[in-house]
C-alpha cells in the first residue's frame, strides 16, 4: 500500500483540503485532487499527534506551523508509521518515558523519607546548640505567647501563674527553695525560669529558653516533692538538651522537604500532615527517654529520690506532653519506667522538702 | 468525504463526543495509582493525558479538537512556581514572626496576596491551555493582562461576598467578557453575549431558596431576644454566665434550634439544588461564546446532569462498601499479627500507616469517580447540546498567536486553583 486519502490542513488557514497521500522514496507527497502537489514531508521530520483512536493524525517536527495530515484508512496508517521514524503509533516509546518517570519518582520517594526519618533529626541535634541563647529566649516567647493564649483561662478570676496571693506566698518559697537545689544540681548556664500555673490536668512543660510550667493538677496528685521534683528534672533535661528549639527546628525542615518538594494532589496536604506527626512524635520518644535519663540524674545528685519520677510516670499514665497521649501507650510508659529504676541510686534518700515545706507547696495554688 | 457533505455532516451534528467512558475510567484510574506511587509527581502526566482524550474525542464540525501540551512543560511551569513562592511563603513566614500590626495583619495581607495571585494564575492557565488548543491546523490564543483580570476578579469576587453572591452573575458575565474579547481562534476574535442580570433571574428562585432559612433565622433572633437584658447578662461580672444568660432571655434556647434547623435546611437544599444550578450556569455560558460570526446555543437539560451525580453517589457507595471490606480485614490481619507478641511502637506504627493509606485511596477513589462522572459527563452533555450557526465563519481563518508558557498552571497548580 503506497498510496491511500487524507485530510491537510496547511497551518495557514483553516481550509481543509481532502487529498492524496503517496508514500515516496525518502518522504510523504500530499497531492491535492486535481493533483498539484501541496507539501513534501520527509519522513524524519514526521511526528504523530493527539488524535481520537480512529485517526492518525501527522505533524512536522520542528515547524513553526502547525500543519496537520490526518489518515483515517489503519492499515495506510500502520504503512506510514513503519516508514516515520518518530511517530510513535503504539506507544511504546512513551511507555518508557513514563516508567522512567514513575522510577524515579519512586526513588525520590524513598530518599525523601530516610532524609526525613534520619537527617532532620541529626541535623537539628547539630543545629539547635549553635542557636544563640537571645534567639531561643525569642521563640520562646513567641511559643509561650501561644501556649498561654491555649492554656490561660481567665474565668478562674485569680491570674494565670500560683504563688503571687498572701496565701500562696509559703508555697512559692517551698517551691522557689525546691528550684533552687535542682539549678544547684544542674548548673544550667542559663538559670531556668518556673512557675506553677493554674491547670488541673497532672502534666508540666518545658519551653525553648527554659522556661517551665508546673500544672497545678500535678502538685495535687503527687505524694511527696519528690515526685514533683522529678518531673521537674525530667523538664530540665528537655531545656539543657535544648529539645523546644529542636522540635521548631524539625518542624521546619519536615514542613520544607514534605511541603515544597512533594506537590499538592488530592488528600495531599492530609497525608503531609499526618506523615509529619508520625516523625515528629517518633523524634519526640527520642526526646523523652533521653530527659527521663537527664532527670535520673539530676535526681541523684541533687539528693533526691529518682524513682520518685518513675513512680509519677506511672500515675499520669506517661503523657508528660499535651497532645502525646494518643501515641504514648502502656508498654511504652512500663519500659521508661524501667529505664528510670535502673538509673536512681539505690541509697536511701531524705525527702527533698520537709513536710511543713511540702503542705506549703501543696497549697501554692489555693488562693 | 468532500468538504461540502462535511459541511453538511456538521450542519445537524454540529458537536459530537466520541470518547467511551471505559477508555476514560481506566486513564483515571491508572493514573490515581500511578499518582500514589510517585507521590503526587505523576499528576502532570496524568492532567496531560486527560486532556489529550477530551480534546482528542470532541469533534467541532466534523474535525476534532487536539492537544499539544506537554507533561515537561507543566512540570517546569510548577517549578518555576515553586521558585517564585518560596521567597513569598518566607516573606510572610518572617512578617508573622514580626510583632506589631504588621505581624498581626500578615495573614490578611498573605490572603489577599495569595487571592489574587490565583486569579492571575488562572489568567495564565488559560493562556496556556489555549494555545495548545489546535482546530483544523491553527491555534487558539489569548491576549489581555493577566493582572488587569486578577484585580477584576478579586474586586468582583468582594462584589460578591458582600452582596450574599447576588453580584455573582455580573461577575461571571463581566469576566468572562473580559476573558473572551481577548481570545483569538486564528485571526476569529472571541466575544462574550451573555447577560449577567439574565442569569441572575433565571438563578433568583434557587438564590431564594437557600438564602430565606438564613434571613428567617435572622429575623427570629431580632424579634424573640431582648438584646438589651442580654448585654446587661454579659456585662456583668462572676461565675455563672450561662444560668445569667438564660435568665434574661427565656426564648434563647428556642432561637437557637430554630436557627441550627434552618442551616440544616439551608445546606441540605443546597446540595440539592446544586447540580440545577451548575446546569443553569454551563447552559448561559456556552450560549453566551461567540468566534467572529460564529455563535452557539446550548440545550443542556438538566434532568442529565442530575443523572450524573446520582451516578456520582451510585459508584461513591460501591466504592465506600469495598472499602469497608477491605478495611476491616486489613484491620484484623493487622490485629492478629500484633497480637502475636508485637510491642506497642510497631504496632502503632503500621497502624497508622494502614490509615494513611486508606485515607489517601479514600480519597483519590472519590475524586477519581468525581472525575469519571460529574466532570465527563458535563463535558460530553455540554459539547453535545451545542447547536452552532454560522457556521461558515470558520472555514476562512487565518493562522495566529504563539505558544505561552505553563507558569500559570504551575502557579494554580502550586495554589490550588486549576481547572481541567
Amino acid at each position: 500500500m503506497t498510496s491511500g486519502a487524507g485530510i491537510y490542513f496547511d497551518g495557514q488557514t483553516s481550509v481543509r483540503h481532502d487529498v492524496g497521500v503517496t508514500l515516496g522514496a525518502s518522504g510523504l507527497e500530499i497531492a491535492g485532487r486535481d493533483g498539484g502537489l501541496l507539501a513534501q514531508w520527509p519522513y524524519d521530520q514526521i511526528e504523530g499527534m493527539a488524535a481520537p483512536d480512529s485517526v492518525l493524525r501527522l505533524g512536522r517536527r520542528g515547524s513553526a506551523t502547525l500543519e496537520r495530515l490526518e489518515i483515517a484508512d489503519p492499515q495506510f496508517a500502520a504503512a506510514v508509521d513503519e516508514r516515520a521514524l518518530h511517530v510513535d503509533r503504539t506507544g511504546l516509546r512513551q511507555r518508557r518515558q513514563r516508567i522512567r518517570v514513575i522510577g524515579w519518582s519512586v526513588a525520590a520517594t524513598a530518599s525523601l523519607l530516610l532524609v526525613a526519618w534520619f537527617g532532620v533529626p541529626a541535623i537539628a541535634e547539630r543545629l539547635a546548640p549553635l542557636l544563640p541563647a537571645g534567639i531561643e529566649r525569642k521563640l520562646g516567647d513567641a511559643v509561650d505567647l501561644q501556649v498561654r493564649a491555649l492554656l490561660d483561662s481567665r474565668s478562674l478570676g485569680a491570674g494565670f501563674e500560683c504563688g503571687n496571693l498572701d496565701s500562696e506566698k509559703p508555697g512559692r518559697a517551698a517551691f522557689d527553695k525546691l528550684m533552687q537545689r535542682l539549678q544547684a544540681a544542674a548548673a544550667l548556664p542559663l538559670p531556668p525560669r518556673s512557675f506553677v500555673v493554674r491547670r488541673p490536668e497532672a502534666n508540666a512543660l518545658a519551653l525553648p529558653g527554659g522556661k517551665i510550667y508546673v500544672f497545678r493538677g500535678l502538685i495535687e496528685k503527687a505524694d511527696t516533692a519528690d515526685e514533683v521534683a522529678g518531673v521537674i528534672a525530667h523538664e530540665l533535661g528537655h531545656v539543657a538538651h535544648r529539645d523546644g528549639s529542636k522540635a521548631v527546628l524539625q518542624a521546619g525542615g519536615l514542613s520544607f522537604l514534605f511541603g515544597m518538594l512533594l506537590g499538592d494532589f488530592v488528600g495531599g496536604g492530609a497525608v503531609v500532615f499526618a506523615a509529619k506527626s508520625v516523625l515528629q512524635s517518633s523524634y519526640s520518644r527520642e526526646a523523652e527517654a533521653a530527659a527521663d535519663a537527664y532527670g535520673a540524674v539530676l535526681m541523684n545528685k541533687a539528693g533526691g529520690n529518682a524513682r520518685a519520677l518513675a513512680s509519677m510516670l506511672d500515675k499520669i499514665g506517661g503523657a508528660t506532653e499535651p497532645g502525646m497521649k494518643i501515641l504514648l501507650d502502656h508498654p511504652e510508659t512500663k519500659a521508661r519506667i524501667a529505664a528510670i529504676n535502673r538509673l536512681a541510686a539505690a541509697r536511701p534518700t531524705a525527702p527533698l522538702l520537709d513536710a511543713s515545706e511540702w503542705a506549703a507547696l501543696k497549697r501554692i495554688c489555693a488562693g | 468525504m468532500t468538504s461540502l457533505e462535511a459541511s453538511a455532516a456538521a450542519a445537524h451534528g454540529a458537536v459530537r463526543f466520541l470518547g467511551t467512558r471505559r477508555a476514560y475510567w481506566r486513564l483515571l484510574i491508572r493514573g490515581a495509582l500511578l499518582l500514589m506511587v510517585t507521590l503526587g509527581i505523576y499528576r502532570f502526566w496524568l492532567a496531560t493525558d486527560v486532556r489529550r482524550f477530551l480534546w482528542a474525542n470532541t469533534e467541532v464540525a466534523g474535525e476534532t479538537l487536539e492537544y499539544t501540551g506537554t507533561p515537561f512543560e507543566l512540570l517546569i511551569g510548577f517549578l518555576m512556581a515553586v521558585a517564585i513562592l518560596i521567597p513569598v511563603y518566607a516573606g510572610f513566614f518572617l512578617a508573622a514572626l514580626g510583632l506589631g500590626t504588621i505581624g498581626q495583619l500578615s495573614g490578611v495581607i498573605a490572603f489577599a496576596a495569595l487571592g489574587v495571585l490565583g486569579q492571575y494564575a488562572v489568567y495564565r492557565a488559560r493562556r496556556y491551555r489555549l494555545t495548545r488548543t489546535i482546530y483544523r491546523g491553527l491555534r487558539f490564543h489569548q491576549s489581555g493582562s493577566a493582572w488587569a483580570f486578577a484585580l477584576r476578579a478579586v474586586l468582583w469576587w468582594i462584589a460578591s461576598a458582600l452582596t450574599f453572591g447576588l453580584a455573582y452573575p455580573f461577575q461571571l458575565a463581566s469576566l468572562e467578557r473580559y476573558k473572551m474579547r481577548n481570545t483569538y481562534y486564528g485571526d476569529l476574535t472571541g466575544h462574550f453575549a451573555g447577560s449577567g442580570l439574565r442569569l441572575l433571574l433565571r438563578g433568583l428562585p434557587m438564590w431564594l431558596a437557600v438564602v430565606a432559612p438564613f434571613a428567617l433565622t435572622v429575623g427570629a433572633f431580632i424579634v424573640a431576644v431582648d438584646w438589651k437584658a442580654l448585654g446587661d447578662a454579659l456585662s456583668a461580672g462572676g461565675d455563672d454566665i450561662m444560668s445569667r444568660i438564660e435568665g434574661s432571655n427565656p426564648a434563647l434556647a428556642g432561637v437557637i434550634a430554630f436557627a441550627m434547623l434552618m442551616a440544616g435546611t439551608a445546606v441540605t437544599l443546597a446540595a440539592l439544588l446544586y447540580p440545577a444550578f451548575q446546569a443553569l450556569v454551563l447552559r448561559w455560558w456556552m450560549s453566551g461564546l461567540r468566534f467572529g460570526e460564529l455563535s452557539m446555543t446550548s440545550t443542556l437539560r438538566m434532568r442529565h446532569v442530575y443523572g450524573a451525580y446520582v451516578r456520582f453517589l451510585w459508584y461513591g457507595l460501591l466504592f465506600c462498601i469495598v472499602m469497608a471490606v477491605l478495611g476491616t480485614v486489613a484491620l484484623v490481619a493487622l490485629g492478629l499479627v500484633a497480637g502475636g507478641g508485637q510491642t506497642g511502637n510497631a504496632g502503632e506504627i503500621a497502624a497508622t500507616g494502614l490509615l494513611l493509606v486508606g485515607y489517601v485511596i479514600v480519597a483519590l477513589g472519590f475524586s477519581t469517580i468525581y472525575r469519571a462522572t460529574v466532570l465527563l459527563s458535563l463535558w460530553q452533555l455540554g459539547m453535545e447540546s451545542l447547536q452552532l450557526s454560522a457556521l461558515s465563519a470558520l472555514d476562512r481563518v487565518k493562522a495566529g498567536g504563539a505558544p505561552s508558557s505553563a507558569l500559570g498552571e504551575g502557579l494554580a497548580d502550586a495554589l490550588n486553583v486549576g481547572g481541567y
